[in-house]
């Protein structure tokens, strides 16, 4: 890839991330989901503390929103917007022009970390507006923060993107995800600590980045009394690092196979097929 | 002669027992119209995809400049452009924006403001591209097709959904592109009259394989070997297909001693014949559809170059 084709894509990216904010009716909806909820959920009962710890719950809850706004823009939205691009033809534009593929994956790399940012920020800024979450004092704790963040925006990324060429079309991608979402977000102590469920459900939850950057993310916002009421009394961050980056791997193995394999299947015979479903379906 | 630009001998193209293609022989020379016709599902955007690229082949010999389309690199590529059916994309990008990002891949891309000129889309290059008219979106899918000067335009279906007056302008830009540059433009098409006014040749494909292909004029001369000779005898119609329709009304005229009773001489129009040849085809199934090339090809050719 050249140096040209690196500055296209990222001009596209940040093209794509303008129209995103300028889209009233998806920020505002991918608002509502994250930080929105987590405003309800946190004026709700966020008031006390975790039982048996001296940790604010809604600050717990903050962490494990920021966590979910990064889970949700790779493994929700990303799929959503590549189903999108197959189906109405941006894939397909992109594969007649030179150096359309590396372009279109810059640039749909710098749209989602664009969305990511944004909702982490926003989160953020609504965690410190109405929780007592502090932004870390410690450098140590930044550090922590930035890896948290990166490793656990690698683990998810790649991965949508393989669901996003995996999956049939937006809105059949809209309604296979969003319950297994909604699970995944119960059970991975985005609102309590993990520990108040089976253990059963807590291994399930664990075989899930969602949970490892929650634990990371309260390892830099939470005291250690926390602590109290986490797997193993302790924060982990080695295996942190080792699930995130497990799932990193994985998804960055897969999914450049699986892009190239959707972009290569794309044709405007496919493209009609889809258009043609989608109009029938519409129909009904 | 130079090189052909598109070449594809006997291609094939099955998809799972069904046989789409069943050896489509086709060749386009530089700076030649030629449309690809035939009623939906002959293999017509088959065919074109495979010379695109964009999908793989069962059997045959098939390049574009050259090259074979199923290994054409991005340098490759950059001498395309590709209009395709349906597209959808890039609905929140400016008209403008979206061109100049797509230009932006190309060495030596047309100016973009000359081109929304030329495609009378000026007035349209704030807008996102969402809110164009069908006709408008069609003419920034050309637009985009062209921005990169290619050598080779493939046009599927470009009139689908046209309403008659933007089919003509329509029409009117290709026969620019084809004059003033000298483009090699491969174009699909069902409508006979769309493949007359735009193409120097046609080939008519039918049931996965080129039924004929020559000029417009070299398929009016088909269309005369089947001309329908009518008359009355004993109380009856009669009618018969002749080759040689005046020798047919010689022949009656002496039987009958003097004038024929009803007598009538029908050319079928190119289009009966193209429908006849179509129809036929389709009921002869898997029938010997080879390809028939037609005279006078070459004198077609040119007197459609010097127009």
């Amino acid at each position: 890839m050249n140096g040209t084709l690196v500055m296209i894509g990222l001009r596209r990216g940040w093209t794509e991330h303008l129209q995103f904010l300028r889209n009233r009716r998806e920020f505002a909806g991918g608002l509502i989901g994250t930080v929105g909820i987590f405003v309800l959920v946190a004026r709700w009962q966020g008031g006390t503390d975790v039982p048996g710890t001296h940790a604010s719950k809604a600050v717990l809850m903050a962490a494990g929103f920021i966590a979910f706004s990064v889970f949700s823009v790779a493994l929700m939205g990303l799929p959503m917007m590549i189903t999108t691009d197959r189906e109405d033809g941006a894939l397909l534009r992109l594969r007649t022009v030179p150096g359309g593929m590396p372009v279109y994956l810059v640039g749909r790399a710098v749209s989602v970390l664009g969305q990511i940012a944004t909702y982490v920020a926003l989160m953020l800024l609504a965690g410190v507006a109405l929780t007592e979450l502090t932004l870390p004092a410690a450098p140590g704790d930044w550090l922590t923060l930035l890896w948290v963040l990166g490793l656990g925006t690698l683990s998810v990324v790649p991965v949508g993107a393989a669901l996003g060429t995996l999956l049939p079309g937006p809105r059949n991608a809209a309604s296979i995800l969003s319950l297994p979402m909604m699970g995944l977000m119960v059970v991975s102590g985005v609102m309590f600590p993990v520990t108040a469920m089976p253990e059963p459900v807590q291994w399930v939850a664990q075989a899930f980045p969602l949970y490892w950057q929650g634990l990371g993310l309260r390892s830099v916002f939470l005291p250690d009394s926390m602590l109290a009421a986490e797997i193993g009394g302790s924060w982990r961050p080695l295996e942190t690092a080792a699930v995130l980056g497990a799932w990193a791997v994985a998804g960055l193995l897969v999914a450049p196979w699986l892009l190239r394999r959707a972009a290569r299947r794309e044709s405007g015979t496919r493209l009609a097929e889809r258009q043609e479903r989608r109009a029938a379906q519409g129909a009904f | 002669m130079d090189e052909p630009v598109i070449s594809a001998r006997d291609l094939r193209m099955r998809y799972g027992r069904t046989e789409v293609l069943r050896g489509v022989d086709l060749e386009v020379r530089a700076g030649e119209v030629v449309a690809l016709l035939g009623p939906n599902g002959a293999g017509k955007t088959t065919t074109i995809e495979i010379l695109e690229g964009f999908r793989r082949r069962s059997a045959g010999e098939v390049t574009v400049l050259g090259t074979d389309p199923g290994r054409g690199g991005d340098a490759w590529r950059g001498r395309l452009g590709v209009v395709l059916q349906n597209w959808q994309d890039h609905p929140r990008w400016g008209v403008r924006q979206l061109l100049a990002h797509v230009a932006s891949f190309y060495r030596r891309p047309r100016d973009v403001d000359e081109l929304l000129a030329v495609l009378g889309l000026t007035a349209q290059a704030g807008r996102m591209v969402a809110q164009l008219s069908g006709g408008q979106r069609r003419r920034l899918d050309v637009a985009l097709g062209i921005v990169g000067r290619p050598e080779v335009l493939f046009l599927d279906e470009p009139t689908a959904g046209f309403d008659p007056e933007v089919r003509l302008e329509f029409h009117g830009l290709v026969e620019r592109l084809s004059r003033e540059e000298g483009m090699t433009i491969l174009l699909t098409t069902h409508d006979l009259a769309e493949a007359e006014r735009l193409a120097g040749r046609i080939a008519i494909l039918v049931d996965g394989a080129v039924a004929v292909c020559g000029t417009p004029s070299g398929l009016a001369a088909v269309v005369r070997t089947r001309s329908e000779v009518r008359w009355a005898e004993d109380g009856a119609l009669r009618s018969e297909r002749t080759g040689d329709p005046s020798k047919l009304a010689y022949e009656l005229h002496q039987r009958f001693g003097g004038p024929v009773p009803g007598l009538e001489i029908r050319r079928p129009s190119l289009e009966e014949s193209y429908l006849d040849l179509v129809r036929g085809a389709t009921a002869r199934g898997a029938g010997d559809a080879s390809g028939t090339p037609l005279a006078g090809e070459d004198g077609g050719l040119m007197e459609r170059s010097a127009a």
